[in-house]
């Protein structure tokens, strides 16, 4: 592979790439603004600039400047070499460049610093990107001088509402142009653009349009300073009290990898933000897919119940022991949830299996959408080929419908809430079920229609592997305490054996985990599958 | 509290055979800074001593090592607390080191008054509370008179009298008063009168010197042996003082002299103390001499020093710069470091290791007292009862930084 040397230091490349994005993979951060690894190089910020020293025996690109001799106080002409913008220059084997070495480069990105900085609002505290903000990080890296301006800065339009997701703050904007990219290169909707020039620059949406679709909340994403902010999230925290877990998306199948944002001081959620991953989301993620985050609160089941009334878990179990007293194991049915992890599913297979020997499997999930080809999948479940992998005879869920129509099934355990169908003739068709016991996080058909509830830990309350549309399994991790008395579904599984009169096989995460590593792609034979 | 190790012999049958254990502190007067004493007596001979510190044990070092670096400087102050500017110029120093930040001579000058200020406070409160506790309340009250005369100096260039947190890494948090200069000449002379007016009464007294003279006597071999600085060591004639040993700040460009005793005993550490007042008013005198009228008092040094305030409102560049400061805290270059000073005890040193983060790694204090308290039970072992109280209170035991 060949390589170049960065202050010394060498650095491999793939032929054609970027001196920046070399740099970045090998884990070298040259300051930038404009340069975003997703998107196309414009190399207008200048805040990447390095110095390329000549290839042996040619003369260096420089030019004589005057400049001020501290130690005589006169000026005098210094050679200056002239620097590359490290995002658009194409790294060459064997080339020497020089970046927190070069007392030029440093200059550079001091004077860079400077003139962003000329005319930027006093926003920090009520700034949303406070805390996160690439210009008070390369401020306080880079410059660490004050301004020699001493004119009023220019004014521009502040809290423009872009669409419904986005409003947008002239004064803050350093004009990297990366939210015009995104929609342009990514979206492939070029609704943004530039007007005016110099300081009087702003970005603008085209006439007649507003920034919407399923896109538009990664502008905001991309943007390194606080002049693109989000409505939902704008003045909701502040990012230095949020923590952040490496979570996975739970708007469709793609799995999208995501950091998800919390506070621990109230126990709650308050954004999604996309999370590298080549194989799945890239550097993006959609605006559904973002907003989902609201589930870890909305909608949610947090105490047991009991035809609907809450209730207590010794109770809730008690009551579940006695439906399910003297039913034919054949009248039992388990269903499955896409919208559940591998643990969770993997515990309701165990549980079934061991303990009450039946075959009636079959599987649930949200209703499907709409899907695009960047990244939204139709499927609007997170874990499909996870169940499929884990149970492949179960059935789908309209003939569970059928079966019970037919009296085939009179009780069932499920997991999750929503149903596949359209929910009030699912809840129609659910409610003739003699006993159905639901553990869910989130309420629906299934748990409407439920004899008892029991009320499962969200995705964010708890660890788990999600498998999405390419077969890939992901771990999401947990972020908040799950709320009232919700836990872990595969732990209310494990009770909820106990309380039928069996030792259950888990009792952690870990013990799962080892246990799900077994079970293989659809090649290997599912114990199930063998039975049938 | 722990039971007393008896350790009675039963089959014993001599009468009066039984030794008695008396339980000296923590909540005892004289022993302040909360010290326990065990003792074991044979009539009033103190046969054994088992002193026990860590009743004022805050967890200082690890609470250090929660915040920002510079939000240690208001623990520091509560360390040696009657001298908490010599604590928070220490530590200044210790991180200043660390950064490779030197501050402007107004300054080091500054730091200097407020220091010896500091030591006279300490000084007097320590010498104060001794004759005290041997009965003589006049001249406590009287030395008390002449700290709160130096407390309102302080006062008037910290705003507070007791726990300043003035200073700032790179800097102080203000600069001197218009009125300092005027403020310590006028004082230090009132502040030496009444110290030895007190000075007088004391030392004529035979009651106090026949409970002062040698007792406790230690040799200076003994008190190096036990890593003993300060005052105490320099009571037993050893000459070491960090300020002259190892100058900083501007201690080479004064004129001082390093008082020390001969016999090492109670007396001595006694007298010590008060003529090490007299050369602490001699540096402040000079010290008003050489230190400028104008001049930056901070260090250029924005990763670390905040911006005025007055900027931070009105300009982008200090907002962004207070931000990072009081959010993250001031990065400290990777490393560690020891650093030293003469404390109002005695070598007052701080270990600090940065991880480069805003945030100390950790922070190691070496309180001069607390190898000091560690030869309190060899001063005692054989001496009378009542003999612990002038001894333990020549010794000035601060609670605040022993039990760290």
């Amino acid at each position: 592979m060949p390589s170049f040397k960065l202050d010394g230091k060498p650095i491999p490349f793939e032929p054609g790439e970027s001196i920046i994005a070399a740099a970045r993979k090998a884990g070298v951060e040259i300051p930038h603004y404009c340069w975003h690894p997703g998107l196309s190089a414009p190399a207008n910020c200048r805040m990447c600039l390095v110095e390329i020293k000549p290839p042996a025996g040619q003369r260096p690109i420089q030019l004589d400047v005057l400049s001020l001799d501290p130690k005589s106080g006169e000026y005098t002409y210094q050679p200056k070499p002239k620097l590359q913008p490290a995002c658009q220059y194409p790294a060459v084997d064997g080339q020497e460049v020089l970046s927190d070495s070069s007392s030029h480069v440093g200059d550079a990105r001091k004077a860079v610093q400077e003139l962003l900085l000329l005319n930027h609002p006093v926003d920090c505290p009520i700034c949303d990107q406070s805390g996160e903000c690439k210009l008070q990080d390369y401020w306080l890296e880079h410059q660490k001088t004050q301004k020699r301006m001493r004119d009023e800065p220019i004014h521009k339009p502040k809290a423009v509402v872009f669409g419904p997701t986005i409003v947008y703050d002239a004064e803050r904007c350093v004009m990297c142009t990366r939210c015009i990219r995104f929609m342009e290169e990514v979206a492939k909707d070029p609704v943004l653009d530039m007007r005016e020039r110099g300081n009087l620059n702003e970005i603008m949406v085209a006439p007649g349009r507003q920034l919407d679709g399923n896109y538009t909340l990664m502008t905001e994403h991309v943007c390194p300073v606080g002049a693109l902010t989000a409505t939902d999230f704008r003045f909701k925290a502040r990012v230095w009290f949020l923590r952040s877990v490496k979570s996975v998306c739970q708007g469709c199948a793609t799995a999208c990898n995501a950091w998800l944002d919390y506070d621990p001081r109230n126990n709650a959620v308050y954004r999604y933000r996309p999370r590298e991953n080549a194989e799945v989301n890239k550097f993006w993620m959609c605006d559904p897919g973002m907003l989902s985050y609201k589930r870890a609160h909305e909608g949610r089941i947090t105490e047991p119940r009991i035809a609907g009334k809450t209730t207590t878990v010794a109770k809730a179990l008690e009551s579940a022991k006695q439906h399910f007293e003297g039913v034919p194991r054949e009248a039992i049915a388990i269903v499955f949830h896409a919208r559940y992890s591998n643990e969770d599913n993997w515990a309701l297979k165990e549980l079934a299996l061991t303990l009450l020997g039946t075959r009636m499997f079959y599987r649930s999930g949200g209703a499907p959408g709409t899907g695009d080809d960047i990244l939204i999948n139709a499927d609007k479940n997170s874990n499909t080929a996870g169940v499929n992998q884990l149970a492949p005879s179960a059935r789908p869920f309209a003939d569970l419908l059928a079966d019970i129509k037919k009296g085939a099934v009179t009780h069932a355990i499920a997991l999750g809430g929503a149903t596949p169908g359209e929910p009030e003739t699912d809840l129609a068709e659910l409610r003739n079920l003699k006993g159905l016991v639901t553990i869910s996080a989130h309420d629906g058909p299934l748990t409407k229609a439920a004899a008892v509830v029991l009320p499962a830990a969200s995705w964010a309350e708890a660890g788990g592997t999600y498998t999405n549309a390419k077969g890939l399994r992901q771990i999401s991790e947990k972020a908040i305490e799950p709320a009232g008395s919700s836990q872990p579904a595969w732990k209310f599984l494990a009770e909820l054996g106990k309380t039928l009169g069996v030792v259950p096989s888990w009792s952690k995460l870990k013990d799962i985990r080892a246990r799900l590593l077994a079970v293989e792609m659809p090649s290997q034979p599912d114990v199930s599958a063998q039975a049938e | 509290m722990e039971p007393l190790d008896l350790e009675l012999e039963e089959g014993e049958l001599e009468l009066p055979s039984e030794p008695m254990h008396l339980n000296m502190g923590p909540a005892h007067p004289a022993m302040h800074g909360t010290v326990r004493c065990v003792l074991e007596l044979s009539g009033e001979t103190i046969m054994k001593a088992d002193v026990q510190i860590g009743y004022l044990h805050r967890g200082f070092e690890k609470m250090c090592e929660r915040g920002t670096w510079a939000q240690v400087f208001p623990y520091a102050d509560r360390l040696n607390y009657v001298s908490p500017m010599l604590n928070n110029v220490g530590y200044a120093l210790a991180v200043e080191k660390l950064c490779g930040i030197e501050v402007p001579e107004r300054c080091q000058w500054y730091r200097m008054a407020l220091g010896e200020l500091a030591r006279i406070s300490d000084h007097l409160t320590c010498t104060g509370a001794m004759a005290m506790e041997l009965g003589a309340f006049t001249p406590f009250l009287w030395f008390v008179k002449a700290r709160d005369m130096i407390w309102d100096i302080l006062e008037e260039e910290t705003g507070a009298r007791l726990t300043h947190s003035f200073g700032r890494i790179g800097g102080m948090a203000a600069p001197p008063t218009d009125a300092f200069k005027e403020l310590c000449k006028g004082s230090l002379e009132r502040v030496v009168t009444l110290m030895e007016e007190g000075e007088s009464m004391l030392l004529k007294n035979r009651i106090f010197l026949d409970r002062l003279e040698g007792i406790g006597q230690i040799s200076g071999e003994e008190a190096v042996a036990l890593s003993w600085t300060g005052p105490c060591l320099r009571a037993s004639g050893v000459p070491y003082d960090v300020r002259r040993a190892y100058p900083y700040l501007k201690y080479d460009e004064v004129e001082f002299d390093v008082p020390v005793g001969t016999n090492g005993d109670n007396l001595d550490r006694f007298l010590v103390r008060l003529q090490e007042i007299r050369q602490s008013r001699r540096i402040i005198e000079q010290v008003i001499e050489k230190m400028a009228d104008d001049g930056p008092i901070n260090a250029y040094a924005p990763g670390v020093m905040l911006p005025e305030k007055h900027d931070v409102y009105t300009t982008i560049e200090a907002t962004i710069q207070h931000f990072k400061l009081v959010m993250e805290g001031a990065k400290v270059p990777k490393g560690e470091v020891y650093s030293y000073t003469e404390g109002g005890n005695g070598e007052l040193g701080f270990y600090l290791v940065s991880d480069g983060s805003g945030t100390p790694y950790r922070v190691r204090i070496r309180p001069p007292c607390y190898p000091i308290v560690g030869g309190l039970q060899k001063l005692i072992t054989g001496r009378m009862l009542s003999d612990i109280i002038p001894t333990f209170g020549s010794l000035n035991m601060i609670g605040g930084e022993c039990d760290h």
